[in-house]
């Protein structure tokens, strides 16, 4: 028995970052506005303080704060070729769940892309020529540019506080930041976080080298700041319980630390959380949403009317939303039409380990989420691809985020994998290492993709979001370029020995690698080739606005975070200066 | 502010072991040992054997003797044995880890690549009680048992394990194997609120300080070693720790 | 004492000597350096609450080495301790920090003692902060229930209850500025009177480690 609530202006599918500041906005703007959350609501006390939650077992290894894959995993598979198969625990990647979604639990490392990025394939033509990218990659250009985005990504980064070093302001490159950046405006807000041992080594290596070396930008905060909302944070400590662990100081930019405390002190929000969405209902036109339908904890079906619907739930989330609510054509890898869950790519992440002596004490406990040293010279177009055969490239740094030992124990290759000869390598090695990470882009390719699965379904009966995907020969050719060149770092550091482990195929769901998942309601100036406008507006169903990374038509050298926050500003101006002044039709270019 | 050369802190380490609690940071005078930092840790007073709820005496034995080979006692500090790693497991197993907490166990199962992962149907409970006991039947039929080997043998016996090919009762022998050795590893290096790395020796072997870490200031002093006894989640102001093996691994 | 005077000198720098040992009345152990020290701390550092006069007694020897250090340096300002502070080389400092750090004394009750609200309020901020003025646990720094963490916070337990608010107080309105990463003060910031007196209320009224 389906109850049916009263009407509102606007229904929120997803109250995490993106959904809390788009609820924020509206409601400021002064309508009303109901976020529907799947996970509980928590808040920095008492559910993040310490030393409860510097518990590496609990939320490390057993993922206690990621999404409840007993009842909602996704099904997995390589290639069309083999049948898929639930992911019955999360490894590779961790979606959240709950109040604030996961940047709760997010490492804050906060970056933009580049220019180059948001025009990839015209941009890569020009330079390398048509016939340059193997004959399955789509990527594509994604229908707004990198200067259209300057004052949301500034908006976003000064929303969180964000601490780093401005490399390029309007033209001018500035010392002691990334050259290679697209122009911002203006400083971070807040000065880079204090660099630790790993970072020092890696800049004076790197420079050596003739390289540009950086402070990662972290929204772990290095001093006190008052965001423009008026609320505050305090300084990061380097606790080490970054990623995958909610912060117990305030100092993590979180959406329980930047606007949460605004948002629900606005009564034109109600938030309920322990709804699950089933779907986004449509007339009778299919063109026009009518609202959600969702399920309580409670096992109760709800009707909830509404003008406007955004679902800005995690990227995979959804693709897996629009698929279950009939909302555009879905993808058809055979026949290369439909647009619904095309587009699919990830991150390409590569390590090199540096083993020193054991007189050089690396403390790799000692750091935050985001406290790293990078360089970018082999990130994105920044070096001349020609004749390396592949796109892309990698941030190579000294970004390790925490020395959590049943995670963390690095030993050299051919090290037992246990015994005593493993325990002494343990022992050796583990505070007197460093671990880089490559973090390298993703090329979208006809047969990576999303759909729902035939089989699997979840707790509510619904079909699972199911997973199509292998590292492209792209990807992979990139990783090891990029691999050589960090361990070229490695031994410029003066470590005694140096490991390169370059990604390979094929790609597995069981070994940790990133949340980075993109693509899948890709945004776009073609309704032939994307799921959103370039407002993120449902092309075939206007009043429905699809914000997350599903929106990325392949993903960069850099983590997504600082681009959908861009994204979300970005729609958010749209939403409010042009679609709620004319509801109901397609915001033109 | 005089500044300790590398060499020299790294000679003092000598002296932090005399006063294991003794806190010595670079650029300080000597940190005397205080009364509060004296003291290790205090576990509630143990029997020499932890009480087995989950493993049966046959399962244990072989639990005891496996883990202490895949991390044994050495110059540097006790092994699986020693840091309490059965007791872990036999706790994890025995609660809601081991009945099914964060699995999705809704079928159809069918096996699949290794890039799939875990496609079986057993629970780890479930999955360790019928490794164990096609284990312990082999050994029985044999006439013996497999902590009667020597330690050679008992690691040429989980190499086997280890590469697969033996069917434990339905489950694979490298499954089983694999959650043996990343249990033990948890149980060696996790806090010791769930009934493993006793008194913290684990993280006192490698340097890890636990549970309470505000770096702020430690951070700027590059290369030196940090020395501070290592604090549990479940320590209390007397230093004394409060196993509790069923925190959840939900929020 | 010899002997922690020993370890405490191996450890300094080489060509520091050792303070000289003068004749001391018999019942005040400890360097010369801490005889001052001592006619306000007490012989061993156990305080005089009611005089917000600290208890140093077991306290972090590095903390009351950097605190001896700012005071002289006016990064901590206090007239009073900045003419003892001042006068101290190095050495002498750290003897007198080392030496308070090794002492233990009994813990004395807090007069007037805590009221209910001190004590439910001052263990709720303690142990778990208040979302509403944000403010987080104060044991996530200074440790189980405030009784420290070396080389991070000192211990509060059994601290003297009118020291520990007028520091609040001072941290609160910008006067004293020498915690790392202006955390005390965007702490302080979250507190009001009424918190104030409940968190130092309820550490005070808790036996000192």
């Amino acid at each position: 028995m389906v109850q049916r609530l009263k009407e509102v202006d606007v229904v929120i599918v997803g109250v995490g970052m993106v959904g809390s500041i788009v609820a924020k906005e509206l409601a400021a703007a002064g309508y009303k506005v109901v976020g529907l959350e799947r996970g509980d609501a928590r808040f920095t006390v008492p559910e993040f303080q310490s030393p409860a939650v510097h518990d590496e077992l609990r939320f490390d290894i057993r993922k206690a704060l990621m999404q409840d894959n007993t009842r909602e995993p996704v099904t997995f598979r390589n290639a069309r070729s083999e049948t898929a198969l639930p992911v019955r625990r999360w490894e590779s990647f961790l979606p959240g769940t709950g109040l604030g979604g996961s940047m709760v639990h997010w490492n804050g490392q906060t970056y933009r892309f580049q220019a180059n990025d948001f025009e990839l394939a015209t941009r890569t033509r020009e330079r390398y020529g048509k016939n340059f990218l193997d004959k399955d990659v789509t990527i594509q250009d994604w229908g707004v540019t990198y200067a259209e985005l300057e004052p949301y990504y500034d908006r976003f980064e000064y929303l969180l506080g964000t601490s780093g070093k401005a490399g390029n302001i309007k033209g001018e490159i500035q010392p002691g930041g990334d050259p290679h950046e697209s122009p911002r405006s203006r400083e971070y807000p807040t000065p880079p976080q204090k660099e630790h041992f790993q970072g020092a080594l890696f800049r004076k290596a790197a420079t050596s080298l003739g390289y540009h070396p950086f402070p990662q930008p972290s929204s772990n905060l290095s001093q006190p700041y008052t965001n423009p909302e008026g609320v505050k944070l305090n300084a990061c400590v380097f606790c080490g319980f970054c990623e995958r662990f909610g912060c117990e100081h305030y100092a993590k930019s979180v959406p329980q630390t930047v606007i949460l405390p605004v948002l629900l002190a606005n009564s034109n929000f109600e938030l309920r959380t322990g709804c699950q969405v089933q779907r986004i209902n449509l007339d009778s036109t299919k063109k026009k949403a009518t609202g959600v339908t969702y399920i309580d904890t409670a096992g109760r079906e709800f009707e909830q009317p509404a003008s406007l619907v955004i679902t800005s739930s995690f990227a995979l989330n959804n693709v897996r939303m629009l698929l279950l609510s009939g909302i555009g054509k879905p993808y058809d890898p055979e026949t290369g039409t439909g647009v619904v869950g095309r587009n699919y790519a990830y991150q390409t992440v590569s390590s090199v380990a540096s083993f020193f002596d054991e007189d050089v004490f690396i403390n790799p406990f000692m750091a935050s989420g985001a406290s790293g040293t990078l360089i970018n010279d082999f990130a994105g177009d920044n070096f001349d691809h020609s004749g390396l055969g592949f796109i892309g490239g990698a941030f190579i740094g000294a970004v390790n985020t925490n020395g959590r030992p049943i995670q963390y124990h690095p030993v050299p290759p051919g090290t037992p994998g246990w015994g005593k000869g493993w325990k002494q390598a343990v022992v050796k090695h583990y505070n007197h290492s460093v671990m880089f990470s490559l973090h390298g882009s993703s090329v979208s390719t006809r047969q990576n993709y999303l759909d729902l699965d035939p089989t699997y379904r979840d707790a509510w009966g619904q079909p699972l979001l199911r997973m199509t995907f292998d590292f492209p020969q792209n990807d992979l050719k990139m990783a090891a370029y990029v691999t050589a060149k960090g361990v070229e770092i490695g031994k410029a550091m003066g470590a005694k020995q140096v490991a390169g482990a370059p990604r390979t195929a094929p790609y597995t769901t069981t070994v940790y690698q990133t949340t980075h998942n993109t693509g899948g309601t890709v945004i776009g100036n073609d309704p032939r080739t994307s799921v959103v406008n370039r407002y993120l507006q449902s092309w075939d169903v206007p009043n429905v606005f699809v914000i997350g990374a599903s929106a990325y038509p392949q993903n960069a050298s850099w983590n997504p975070t600082g681009t959908l926050g861009a994204l979300t500003y970005w729609a958010i101006d749209a939403l409010k200066n042009r679609y709620l002044k004319n509801p109901g039709r397609l915001v033109s270019a | 502010m005089d500044k300790f050369s590398r060499r020299r802190f790294v000679a003092t380490i000598g002296v932090a072991t005399v006063a294991p609690a003794a806190a010595l940071l670079e650029m300080a005078p000597a940190e005397a040992a205080s009364p509060q930092q004296m003291t290790q840790p205090v576990s509630p007073a143990e029997p020499a054997k932890p009480v087995y709820l989950f493993f049966n005496l046959a399962e244990a034995a072989f639990i005891e003797s496996a883990c202490e080979r895949l991390i044994p006692a050495d110059e540097s500090g006790p092994g699986a044995l020693g840091a309490g790693v059965p007791n872990y497991l036999d706790k994890q197993l025995g609660g809601a880890w081991g009945s099914g907490e964060r699995l999705y166990r809704s079928g159809p199962w069918q096996s699949g690549s290794p890039s799939q992962g875990y496609q079986l149907p057993f629970t780890p409970a479930e999955l360790f009680h019928a490794a164990l006991r096609a284990i312990n039947r082999k050994f029985e039929t044999q006439g013996t048992a497999f902590d009667a080997l020597s330690a050679e043998a008992q690691d040429t016996y989980l190499k086997t394990l280890e590469a697969g090919g033996v069917n434990l009762d339905g489950v694979p022998s490298a499954v089983f194997f694999d959650m043996l050795l990343r249990m033990s590893v948890e149980g060696f290096f996790s806090d010791p609120v769930y009934g493993g790395n006793r008194d913290m020796v684990a993280w006192r072997m490698i340097g890890f300080p636990g549970a309470y870490a505000d770096y702020y200031e430690a951070i700027d002093r590059h290369g030196e070693k940090f020395v501070r006894e290592p604090m549990s989640i479940a320590e209390d102001a007397r230093r004394h720790l409060h196993v509790d093996p069923n925190i959840p691994a939900s929020l | 004492m010899g002997c922690l005077l020993a370890l405490g000198a191996s450890l300094i720098i080489a060509d520091a000597a050792p303070p000289a040992a003068k004749s001391q009345s018999a019942k005040r152990p400890g360097p010369a350096a801490a005889a001052v020290c001592q006619g306000c701390h007490g012989a061993n550092g156990e305080g005089a609450p009611a005089a917000k006069i600290p208890r140093l007694a077991g306290q972090s020897a590095d903390y009351l080495d950097k605190q001896l250090r700012d005071y002289a340096t006016g990064a901590r300002t206090n007239e009073i301790m900045q003419n003892f502070a001042k006068p101290l080389n190095e050495a002498d400092r750290g003897a007198v920090a080392a030496f308070f750090a090794s002492r233990t004394a009994p813990s004395i009750a807090p007069n007037p003692r805590a009221t209910d609200f001190q004590m439910a309020r001052g263990h709720q901020l303690a142990h778990q902060g208040s979302e509403p003025e944000r403010v987080q646990a104060c044991d996530n720094c200074h440790g189980p229930d405030g009784s420290g963490v070396p080389h991070s916070a000192p211990y509060l337990a059994g601290q003297s209850a009118d020291y520990l608010a007028a520091e609040l107080q001072s941290w609160r309105e910008g006067e004293r500025k020498n915690d790392a990463g202006k955390l005390m003060y965007s702490v302080a910031q979250r507190l009001n009177d009424a918190d104030v007196s409940a968190v130092s209320a309820y550490f005070a009224s808790l036996g000192a480690p």
